[in-house]
């Protein structure tokens, strides 16, 4: 059995090297375009997961546990349902989730179509993908690091 | 005439209960329990298409040009309902990938008639 | 302004929270979760109470003040609609939650990986309080799946032995196919009608009743009765509630089913194919759908999960086993009850089984919470739940052995206590409609005697080895042990003004004969 802490070999850790900051960026642009082409939070932050999914295949799991704070990501995610949160009780005064920011919001009010507009949904995305991203790579991070039961 | 993505979709959904009901392997059921909900997925999708007049209706999304006068737009809501049921349908996948190592760990089987110790 | 979206957003907010309070240190987590459902109690009491006082069904909507679309004549938005019985519902999810939490804070000490287990117990009251107050279908199935997930991962908390591992992987096949009914169901019933909202498809349905429309209640009553653990299918509820935690045990035992099983079942009948409404059309020789037979079907199950679940509870060698039998058996009076509300719609006894059906769900969720409190603490004092290991143990825990007669006489339905008044209820009801129901009732109540009788019995018996160094469970177990307990003497001795006061007007607002659920949307119709 391949030792724990192997990674990849020198070609497949160059070509991540060159990937990951371009998925990322590509995952970036879903969760900021949410609102106004298709995608949004939630394929945008696999979208980004996917990129530590690869650094995690790439790099081996000794790297990883150092780039990687587990507590720290779990943080992430609770913020990231926070904000999502408090962007639907911004309009908590007529109802919940009332799009006040659209309606009489001092930004994010921009014609539809522009990236400045449609009121709480950019916050939301972005809530959603940081969401989404932390939590799918807390989750395969956490069975990579699955204890051996064979040894 | 029924259209041809309702027969495939419950074509999927039969698949995945014949997979459910018939397989042992815990992998294999995880993947009988997606293949029924893509089966799902697929005839969600298929109502929000609908021909009118004969034309092809176009995606809802703004995307900068306006859609043809006249030509009827796809349901967006199945496409919400569908997308909200995949985010589902990934928190029930990894929970069940988590599991399934764990019982590796404790029966050393991935047989799923052999997880029969509670019996008592 | 309105307190409604409060019951949601005070367990959410709790729930994301909590990984930031962690970061305090450990004590801060249990006290927090303690804080936050006791909050949501308090809000879930208040709008219970607003809605009694009203007596008016309450419909708030997501996103706008107005759930009817710009220009068009049908609604488009997501609307919760709360009447009484998701109301006193909410009320009782978030009693039982908040004590199930509190007991947690000393059960749970030795654990690890706390934050996640307060995160997921709140994620699973939340997602039983979606349940019982919303009024769109698709959020319905949403919710349903946010406590479906949160319960599979609780079963399976203690992921180091292999009971919670077993039970888990076998409740989350079992529930996630029947997810999967309900969705299939809930698609079949967009692509025929087109709309979401409950109320709005009730009069769609009546409208247009077609095979597409029985297709879709048979997939959601089908994968509804999997979820509520009805007897051919009840094989993971005896598995997985004994494996979970005790706290946990008490939530899913006395709630999950409940608000995730029974109450969807009664709210889609009762809500969208209203059967006051089918014969109503039927009567003009209009299409309509006939619900009696749906309601014999029921009757027919109800009957089989009240005989074999108490049956099976008195073979049982594990405590939580046996209860978890039990819990079957209690879920067969209240279909029954339900039942029989379908079958003699708009009659006395109709509304006397649906008031008996309701006020056993709340009776049940408080008693066996007691039963499950009580079998954590036997758990958490001698270090085993196999009966035959547990004799002797009246003298060493005297309190929990004096909860556990007054919960066990409670849900055999003795008189001064409250299970009496919603099994005679049952009963009644039963007997006024057809005597064998009654008498097959009356099997399973004898059955559950001598199944509880044995363990009363095991408690009193002679010492054993291994009870002889035992003592009580320590103040946050025993607190909301002496609440429940008092709760069920309370409820015991004012159990006809319950009834009178609560469980009728409860039972009247379900039953809708003048379908009161779908006019409080048509106000909105009428007016945009």
């Amino acid at each position: 059995m391949r030792p724990q802490n192997s990674d990849m070999g020198l070609i497949v850790k160059t070509m991540a090297r060159a990937t990951i900051p371009l998925i990322g960026i590509f995952g970036a642009y879903v969760i900021v375009h949410g609102h106004i082409t298709p995608g949004g939070g939630f394929q945008g932050g696999a979208t980004i997961a996917g990129a530590g999914v690869l650094f995690l295949v790439a790099f081996g799991l000794s790297e990883a546990k150092e780039k990687i704070n587990k507590n720290f990501y779990s943080v992430l995610e609770g913020i990231g349902g926070l904000v999502f949160l408090t962007a639907g009780m911004l309009g908590l005064g007529v109802v919940f989730f009332y799009n006040v920011l659209w309606h009489k919001g001092p930004v994010f009010n921009g014609e539809a179509g522009t990236l400045l507009s449609a009121g709480y949904l950019p916050i939301m995305n972005l809530a959603v993908g940081l969401k989404v991203y932390t939590g799918l790579v807390s989750a395969l991070f956490a069975i990579a690091l699955f204890r051996r039961w064979k040894k | 005439m029924i259209a041809f993505q309702f027969v495939t979709a419950f074509l999927m959904i039969f698949m995945g209960l014949y997979a459910f009901l018939y397989k042992r392997n815990l992998i294999k059921l995880i993947l009988a329990l997606n293949l029924v909900d893509a089966g799902i997925h697929l005839l969600l999708i298929s109502l929000g298409y609908r021909l009118e007049n004969g034309l092809l209706p176009t995606a809802p999304i703004y995307t900068g040009y306006e859609t043809l006068k006249g030509t009827p737009m796809v349901g967006p809501i199945p496409q919400a309902l569908v997308l909200t049921s995949i985010v589902i349908g990934v928190c029930v996948l990894s929970l069940a990938m988590a599991l399934t190592v764990n019982a590796y760990q404790q029966y050393e089987t991935l047989d799923v008639s052999k997880l029969r110790r509670l019996r008592g | 302004m309105n307190v409604l979206p409060w019951v949601i957003i005070t367990p959410l907010f709790g729930a994301f929270s909590m990984p930031v309070i962690s970061l305090l240190g450990g004590k801060f987590r249990g006290h927090w979760a303690v804080i936050v459902s006791g909050l949501t109690l308090g809000i879930a009491a208040k709008v219970f109470y607003t809605i009694w006082k009203s007596n008016e069904i309450l419909v708030y909507t997501l996103g706008d003040t107005n759930p009817i679309g710009n220009g068009v004549k049908f609604p488009i938005r997501i609307i919760w609609e709360v009447d009484l019985f998701g109301a006193l519902l909410a009320l009782t999810v978030t009693f039982v939650s908040f004590l199930a939490i509190l007991y947690s804070l000393e059960y749970m000490k030795h654990d690890t990986g706390l934050d996640k287990y307060y995160a997921l117990t709140l994620v699973l009251e939340l997602g039983m309080i979606g349940i019982v107050i919303t009024g769109d279908i698709f959020n319905f199935y949403v919710f349903l799946e946010i406590m479906s997930i949160a319960s599979y991962a609780l079963v399976a908390f203690r992921n180091d032995t292999w009971e919670g591992i077993e039970a888990g992987v076998k409740y989350m096949f079992v529930g996630s196919l029947a997810s999967s009914f309900i969705l299939l169901g809930i698609a079949l019933l967009y692509g025929q009608y087109g709309t979401l909202t409950m109320a709005y498809l009730a009069m769609k349905i009546a409208e247009n009743p077609t095979l597409i429309s029985k297709v879709a209640l048979a997939f959601l009553v089908g994968g509804l009765l999997f979820k509520s653990g009805a007897v051919p299918v009840h094989m993971w509820l005896s598995d997985a509630h004994p494996a979970a935690p005790s706290s946990i045990s008490a939530m899913l035992s006395g709630l999950v089913i409940k608000a995730g099983g029974v109450y969807a079942i009664a709210r889609i009948i009762f809500g969208i194919f209203n059967p006051g409404l089918h014969s109503y059309l039927k009567a003009f020789d209009m299409p309509a759908l006939n619900l009696n037979t749906l309601g014999w079907i029921i009757i027919f199950f109800a009957c089989l999960t009240l005989v074999i679940g108490n049956a099976m509870a008195v073979v049982q060698n594990d405590m939580k086993r046996l209860f978890a039998f039990s819990s079957v058996g209690q879920i067969g009076y209240i279909l029954l009850g339900f039942g029989i509300g379908i079958v003699a719609y708009g009659d006395k006894i109709g509304e006397i089984a649906l008031t008996g059906a309701v006020y056993h769900i709340v009776n049940h969720a408080v008693i066996k919470g007691l039963l499950f409190f009580i079998a954590g603490a036997v758990i958490h004092q001698v270090g085993t739940k196999n009966l035959n290991e547990l004799s002797g143990l009246a003298r060493r825990m005297p309190f929990t052995t004096l909860s556990f007669i007054i919960g066990a006489a409670a849900i055999i339905g003795l008189p001064p206590l409250n299970g009496f008044a919603s099994k005679w209820l049952i009963y009644e009801s039963s007997a006024m409609y057809n005597p064998i129901l009654a008498v097959i009732a009356v099997i399973g109540t004898v059955f559950s005697l001598a199944a509880y009788t044995r363990v009363l019995f095991t408690f009193l018996g002679v010492e054993s080895e291994k009870v002889k160094m035992v003592k009580e469970p320590g103040n946050a177990m025993i607190v909301p042990m002496l609440v429940l307990v008092i709760i069920i003497l309370v409820m015991g001795i004012l159990s006809w003004q319950i009834s009178d006061k609560i469980m009728l007007p409860t039972a009247k607002m379900l039953e809708q004969l003048n379908g009161e659920y779908i006019m409080a949307l048509l106000k909105f119709i009428g007016g945009g």
